[in-house]
């Protein structure tokens, strides 16, 4: 039988096209589908700059009609307590144009939850099965990071265990880093610096970070990695890239394979492609909803369900000396003295990451409401914009079937694809953190001698999207194997951070690239 | 005897000295002798050429095409596998590629390989040379793939006409210079074949001598000047500028290396003595001075930027046009695609780090190739003092996108009378201006008109030859 491709790959994202690039340098015929079209980096400057919403890290990026995103006002019907709404992108290369390019790795307890702890889901897999290709994804990414730290976050030895050190060494500490951590660490709080891809010398065809501070919405020079990166390496292998095509289907075929994909084009043309392989690579929610509108890798009844965010909660103040924020990248690490340990039995893991974002915007939109003006605005202005203090934290959620996405039956977008349906409860276990984390702002205020802003938010969206095709060791209540292989179908990868079903307390991105790289490494043994 | 007499005939000594015991030197190789030939090979630059780019890729197995008017040029492999590189050689064998561009069967290099100008290489730095290849450069076995030019190029017994007209007969001893020049003489002609990008060529691809290091054609990249002329030159460079820009890549407010110049400080000359390169400083402040009639000042003496009127920022990009990238506006391409380093003004970061595009001689020149080029392909260079890098725009932008821009930016912050058109976009990025001899190659008629014509030359040749042995030999 012949086939179209060996592999096609849904998606052309950050997970999507590195597993692409791995199969294809490995020799196999690859042919990647992307909904959105494809914009050149510097197109996405020039609508930034000329964007009057400089906040809305999605407007410099087009929301086509037949290639919505979140930020489209209709695009996710809320239907729980919380308005679940993260940030979303459909062009080539993905959401990660406009992520921070944190790159953590999960610590072997993250992945441990359940026989530690007692509470959620443990991994299939463990740490030291996952580690070599953790080290590849920090290849591919180019991330720079410290080799002596303890991330956990309690102040000991270098963790953990790494095979191979980091690709680049960490750059030099912000000024406000410099100045929380001198006040801040002596009250108890490990400052670590945070992993990043955002690369400090010439990596990769890429220019060396120059402080532009523009990391969201997008990296003006290429300087931090996304995922439109190894789509080029991909085609370079020989990966075939078909932009305008949204799956919409996945096929079913004999022996309990997938025998093809059906994709539209906003011409309204529908495309069947056969292979013997398929990976999904689709964004934590669109992943969910093309196998529920497929009906397929669903016997568990877990498609779409388990879905988890690091609800967050934000912290500003003034403090009482100038700490400069908004020079080099947009946040550079944190405190984690919550990471792990036994309070994760009783309630959630907590980070706080500190954000270096220019905060004019923010200084000026407040002191406007509240009718400062003329000179005295100007002054304020240039003092309250260097005693900013932005931090962000962020919780660990646990599974729940109950929150979950689903193609929404009563809205569909311009190719007559469902658009999303949201329930999303935020849940004890995250509840019973927050008295940590206001005492810890309280602190953080007090040792900086502060003034507080906001102190007091409700839980928001960290657009860390998981659990919706959770992988397990048992079929009836996972969608996944350890290897990203769907339990119902042989032939069927899924390549998303949807697969994580524990959510520790970090970016989940490189641990999303690790398990691309992975399951492509698996496809390429069997095809 | 005069002394350099003496030298020669100490360095034959030597050399049959070393052809003589080459097998029991192999079990007893004399570092410093190995060392030595590794300096001369950097000073060569073979890796230029024979090492292909890239990571990974073994040192001298060869495989980089080599940019030629006819097609590329596939470096061979030369570490000392016995089976796929030079491990078979000789002394004289190795001496006989080097100097005259033959190989041991008999075939004839193209002068991509510089023999024209290793024909000058001494012998104790021939025996160095092949010291350092035969005992330290690791064997690889395996070939890169062949080289294969159109008709006529592919008869490379072309090559015994074109050796006859310009095949070089090494540096002649220049009774008036001092040491320094005369060894910035040799690094500049010999060992660093300068001439072989420098120097243009003519009709028939040979060194046009009487404009030797007048600037020169190379794959779409201008090889600039560098005779002391003061305006189309580097006479107003001083020493010590000349010999950073050899070392770092980069002289602010002079010039920064990108394209095979880049290629040239990241492979050799970064790793050339102070000494070595202040003697090529000294030398290159010698030689004839060429000029370019017109050239009224040097490129980079553009030093102001001209103002943008501010409404080239403020476009009001709609929602409609947020995936239309198919603007041919200069300010608008400039603004997303170069300011973010170079800024908005063109100055550059203020640690130099992304240099400033005033006072560039790739911006201000009125030829405007280099500055096509470093759009297109981006700067990619190691130098002594770290790695520079600017990104390729050859794949987000198209030949015209790139006109425009470089337009924009030749305009503003360098020589406004420069104006690009996507047809020369087009043609740099083909390899750069056609020569005669490879716009004939296709018609055959006129081929042959060439070969006949060679042939005649090689009469001629032989005739003079015979009658100049008649005469003393040195």
């Amino acid at each position: 039988m012949e086939y179209d491709a060996d592999v096609i790959v849904v998606g052309s994202g950050a997970l999507g096209a590195n597993a692409a690039h791995q199969l294809a340098k490995a020799g196999k015929s690859v042919i990647i589908l992307e909904a959105g079209v494809r914009i050149p980096r510097w197109k996405i400057v020039e609508n930034f700059r000329n964007s009057p919403a400089q906040r809305n890290f999605n407007a410099p990026y087009p929301s086509e009609p037949w290639a919505p995103t979140t930020y489209n006002p209709d695009y996710i019907e809320n239907t729980g307590s919380f308005a679940f709404l993260p940030g979303m992108l459909k062009i080539v290369g993905g959401t990660t144009w406009h992520w921070a390019a944190a790159c953590w790795r999960y610590i072997p307890n993250d992945m441990k939850l359940k026989s530690i702890y007692g509470v959620g889901r443990d991994w299939p897999i463990s740490y030291d099965d996952l580690e070599p290709w953790y080290g590849r994804a920090e290849e591919a990414l180019g991330v720079v990071g410290s080799d002596e730290e303890d991330q956990s976050g309690q102040g000991g030895a270098a963790f953990p265990h790494r095979s191979k050190p980091y690709p680049l060494p960490p750059e030099a500490k912000t000024y406000i880093f410099q100045r929380l951590q001198a006040r801040l660490a002596p009250l108890g709080y490990n400052f670590i610096h945070e992993p990043h891809g955002r690369v400090s010398r010439p990596y990769d065809g890429r220019p060396a970070c120059c402080g532009n501070n523009n990391c969201m919405p997008v990296c003006p020079i290429g300087a931090m990695y996304s995922g439109d990166m190894h789509v080029a390496h991909a085609e370079k292998a020989g990966a075939q890239l078909r932009t305008d095509a949204t799956a919409y289907k996945l096929e079913k075929g004999e022996g309990g394979k997938i025998a093809a994909v059906h994709y539209r084009t906003s011409k309204g043309q529908d495309v069947r492609l056969t292979a013997r392989y398929f990976v999904v690579a689709a964004h934590g929610l669109e992943t969910p909803k093309l196998l529920l509108m497929s009906e397929v890798a669903n016997s568990s009844d877990q498609v779409g369900r388990n879905l988890m965010d690091h609800s967050g909660m934000g912290l500003q103040f003034l403090a009482d000396e100038p700490v400069w924020p908004g020079r080099g990248a947009v946040q550079q690490g944190g405190i984690f003295n919550w990471r792990d340990g036994a309070f994760r039995a009783r309630h959630s893991a907590v980070k706080h990451a500190i954000t270096n974002i220019m905060p004019n915007v923010d200084v000026t939109t407040r002191l406007l409401n509240a009718h400062v003006l003329g000179s005295e605005l100007n002054r304020r202005i240039r003092d309250e914009a260097s005693r900013w203090v932005d931090i962000s934290t962020v919780f660990e959620m646990l599974p729940h079937p109950e929150n979950r996405v689903e193609p929404n039956p009563s809205r569909k977008d311009a190719l007559g694809i469902p658009m999303l349906r949201v329930h999303y409860d935020v849940d004890d276990y995250v509840k019973a953190a927050r008295p940590v984390a206001v005492n810890d702002f309280r602190n953080f205020v007090s040792g900086m001698g502060g003034q507080v802003i906001v102190d007091d938010t409700d839980w928001q969206n960290r657009d860390h999207i998981m659990g919706t095709v959770l992988m397990g060791a048992n079929p009836a209540d996972s969608v996944v194997d350890g290897d990203c292989r769907t339990h119902d179908h042989k032939n069927l990868f899924l390549a998303t951070t949807g697969v994580i079903p524990a959510s520790g307390v970090i970016n989940p991105t490189l641990t999303g690239v690790a398990l691309a790289i992975r399951l492509a490494d698996t496809i390429a043994r069997e095809v | 005897m005069s002394s350099s007499r003496i030298v020669l005939a100490l360095a034959v000594g030597v050399a049959a000295f070393v052809c003589a015991t080459g097998a029991a030197r192999a079990q007893a190789p004399d570092p410093a002798l190995v060392e030595r030939g590794e300096y001369l090979a950097k000073a060569g630059d073979c890796a230029g050429c024979h090492t292909a780019p890239g990571a990974g890729s073994s040192a001298f197995a060869g495989g980089y095409a080599i940019p030629s008017p006819m097609g590329g040029i596939i470096a061979s492999n030369i570490t000392p596998s016995k089976t796929h590189g030079i491990g078979g050689y000789s002394l004289k064998d190795f001496t006989r590629a080097v100097r005259d561009g033959v190989l041991p069967d008999g075939t004839h290099l193209y002068p991509a390989m510089p023999y024209t100008a290793y024909a000058g290489v001494t012998d104790q730095d021939i025996a160095a040379l092949y010291a350092f290849f035969m005992l330290k450069v690791a064997p690889v076995d395996s070939s890169p793939p062949k080289t294969e030019l159109p008709f006529p190029f592919n008869v490379r017994a072309s090559m015994i006409g074109w050796n006859l007209l310009y095949a070089g007969r090494g540096t002649a001893p220049d009774p008036g210079g001092s040491p320094q020049t005369q060894r910035g003489r040799y690094l500049v002609e010999t060992l660093g074949h300068c001439g072989t990008c420098h120097t243009p060529r003519n009709a028939l691809m040979g060194e046009k001598t009487s404009r030797f290091l007048g600037g020169g054609e190379v794959g779409g990249w201008h090889a600039r000047n560098i005779t002391p002329d003061p305006v189309a030159g580097i006479g107003a460079w001083t020493e010590d500028e000349i010999v950073a820009y050899q070392k770092h890549g980069f002289v602010p407010g002079k010039s920064v290396a990108a394209g095979p110049m880049a290629e040239a400080v990241e492979h050799s000359l970064r790793y050339l003595t102070d000494d070595d390169l202040r003697a090529i400083a000294a030398y290159l402040k010698t030689v004839p001075a060429v000029s370019e009639p017109g050239a009224a000042r040097p490129a980079y003496a553009w030093k102001e930027a001209r103002p943008a009127a501010v409404t080239s920022f403020e476009t009001g990009s709609q929602r409609a046009d947020l995936a239309n990238a198919a603007t041919l506006d200069g300010a608008i391409l400039y603004n997303g695609a170069c300011a973010s380093c170079h800024g908005v003004d063109g100055a550059g970061t203020s640690d130099r780090f992304f240099p400033s595009l005033t006072s560039s001689t790739t911006v201000g020149s009125a030829d405007p190739s280099n500055l096509v080029m470093t759009i297109t392909e981006g700067v990619d260079r190691r130098g002594f003092s770290g790695h520079a890098f600017m990104q390729g725009f050859g794949r987000e932008l198209t030949n015209a996108q790139i006109a425009s821009v470089a337009t924009y930016v030749a305009k503003r912050f360098g020589n406004p009378d420069v104006s690009i058109g996507e047809a020369k976009v087009a043609e740099l990025r083909a390899g750069g201006p056609t020569p005669m001899i490879v716009k004939a190659g296709p018609a055959m008629a006129v081929a042959i008109a060439l070969l006949v014509l060679v042939a005649v030359v090689i009469v001629v040749r032989l005739v003079r030859r015979m009658t100049m042995r008649k005469l003393p030999h040195a």
